[in-house]
């Protein structure tokens, strides 16, 4: 389990996260979304510890990220937006920099890799965008590892890709990990995220699972409109309304329509999911 | 448990990963410098018969010559080694390699300061000498050379030691240039993952500041040595000697010093 306690993190005078707290529990796939510059990736880096914060705490199964022990780094994996190339082929790479993980599986790499349409034979430094990403996704979910923090991971991947990576997320990895998306591409990844995580300026807007979101917001596809509505979008079919769900009644969340809501109505939002 | 600082497994698998990338990005650079001699060759024989027409390989002042400015240059190499670890992409997947910072330390000091030196010299000498074995024209290789001046060294010392009761050997002599040239190699090392971009630009200009420096305080606070050279009495030798020791030891320090910046600098660098 992670908990950050009162997390704190600024570049130089401009402040990026202020005072948040938060507990990841194993067994979800969280979804990070925020707008640009809210502090996604920084958040991301400081669970993985590549920064170390300003202020707070953070604890991944009792120990510190940044102190970067060697027992927390083999038990973790952080995939950043930007990949870097190596220069070997991907069946190598995943041969000698998987034997740095315990739990590396080079068999899974392999598979992962063919249910992603990698060329394993391919030199990594000649690959394209995408597939230098899904090799370094295959390698990431082979190492097996109990926390996961993807930083927009399905950047740069074509169509049948994303619906590629949503299945490998979910068939290779253990029911116990702790996964943390960052995305913008929130269509990509609805059907896996689950709790949803909405990061503003600073602070934590929301972050509640799927079925609390559906118990406090009603998400309407119909074409009735209703003036109470926190959010409206017309869509070609009728539209798509968000307000406080007052009957019980269940719905469909859409992220992108909560997302907007969220940030229209912070108050609003905040207070209902208090 | 294993350890969180150092474990003998982990630090081997770690070093075999560490030398396997060393030898795909650093190894040909590293023979490559040792190969200089064998350009050098060519290019002098070439000259040599298109102006005198005859073949005549390079001298062994020019070959000594070639292998000095190398020797010069290859620590401006190793800003290159390690400065991946300041780009955000290649960085950020170092430090999440699972070894302890100490242990990346411990294969970066073995690769850096033990492996590529030595493929350097072992590359350099080899091509020195299978040129002077294969081309009849060229005097002695530098390896012979510097095994016959060793020898010759020893012995004036010999005699140097039994005239004036003396301990003075090649190690004495040859230790701070040997530590001084490795913290060289450490100082380069560590402006590379300490500057982002300019890595040699930045090292140059901060040994320039350092040295100004430091050539101010010890204008206010040093005292000028002089030693008669032409004789060679007792207070003198021990001066001699104690100046070289003493010049050892500041190097000593200075690498000590350096490697554990880079310890620092591994252990503190975010990305």
């Amino acid at each position: 389990m992670i908990n950050i306690k009162n997390l704190s993190f600024s570049y130089g005078s401009k402040r990026v996260l202020d005072n948040i707290s938060l507990e990841l529990k194993g067994g979800n796939i969280y979804g990070l979304l925020g707008e640009n510059g809210v502090g996604k990736t920084t958040l991301l880096t400081l669970l993985a510890g590549l920064k170390k914060p300003a202020v707070g705490t953070i604890d991944t199964d009792g120990r510190v990220p940044s102190d970067r022990q060697p027992s927390l780094l083999a038990d973790q994996f952080y995939l950043p937006d930007e990949v870097a190339p190596v220069r070997s082929k991907a069946c190598s790479f995943g041969l000698e920099t998987g034997r740095l993980w315990p739990a590396y599986d080079h068999a899974k790499f392999l598979t992962i890799l063919q249910e992603l349409e990698v060329d394993k034979d391919q030199r990594m430094d000649s690959m394209s965008a995408g597939q230098l990403k899904k090799t370094w996704i295959s390698f990431a979910l082979a190492c097996n590892v109990r926390h996961y923090f993807l930083d927009e991971p399905t950047n740069g991947l074509d169509i049948p890709s994303k619906a590629q990576f949503r299945k490998a997320i979910t068939r290779h990895t253990a029911e116990d990990s702790c996964i943390v998306i960052s995305t913008h591409q929130v269509r990509d990844l609805e059907e896996i995220i689950d709790p949803i995580i909405i990061l503003d300026n600073e602070s934590v807007l929301l972050n509640a699972s799927l079925q609390k979101i559906t118990e406090k917001l009603y998400f309407d596809y119909g074409t009735q409109l209703h003036p109470e509505a926190l959010y409206l979008e017309h869509t070609p079919s009728g539209a798509i309304q968000v307000y406080p769900n007052t009957t019980g009644e269940e719905s469909k969340v859409n992220l992108e329509a909560l997302f907007n809501a969220t940030h229209s109505h912070k108050d609003i939002i905040k207070s209902l999911f208090r | 448990m294993k350890s969180e600082v150092f474990n003998g497994q982990r630090f081997w698998t770690y070093f075999k990963y560490d030398f396997k990338q060393m030898g795909r990005n650093h190894v040909k650079a590293a023979i490559g410098f040792g190969l200089a001699g064998l350009i050098l060759y060519f290019l002098v024989v070439l000259f040599k018969l298109i102006f005198t027409g005859e073949w005549m390989g390079p001298s062994f002042n020019t070959r000594v010559g070639v292998f000095v400015i190398m020797c010069m240059a290859l620590p401006f190499y190793y800003t290159r080694i390690y400065g991946y670890l300041t780009d955000k992409r290649k960085g950020s997947a170092y430090f999440m390699l699972p070894a302890s910072t100490f242990e990346k330390w411990l294969s970066m000091m073995l690769l850096s300061l033990v492996l590529l030196p030595l493929l350097f010299l072992a590359s350099s000498f080899l091509v020195d000498w299978l040129l002077c074995v294969i081309d009849p024209t060229m005097s002695d290789s530098i390896l012979g050379s510097i095994t016959d001046k060793t020898g010759m060294l020893r012995a004036e010392l010999a005699t140097l030691n039994e005239t004036y009761e003396t301990s003075w050997s090649i190690g004495t002599i040859g230790w701070p240039f040997l530590v001084s040239f490795l913290g060289n190699l450490l100082y380069f090392l560590l402006c590379g993952i300490c500057f982002r971009r300019n890595k040699i630009l930045g090292a140059i200009a901060v040994s320039i500041g350092i040295t100004m420096l430091l050539s101010f305080v010890l204008s206010l606070f040093g005292e000028t040595a002089s030693f008669q050279a032409d004789s060679m009495d007792d207070c003198f030798a021990s001066k001699l000697k104690s100046l070289i020791l003493w010049s050892g030891a500041i190097s000593a320090l200075i690498a000590a010093g350096l490697s554990a910046g880079i310890f620092y600098r591994l252990k503190t660098i975010k990305h």
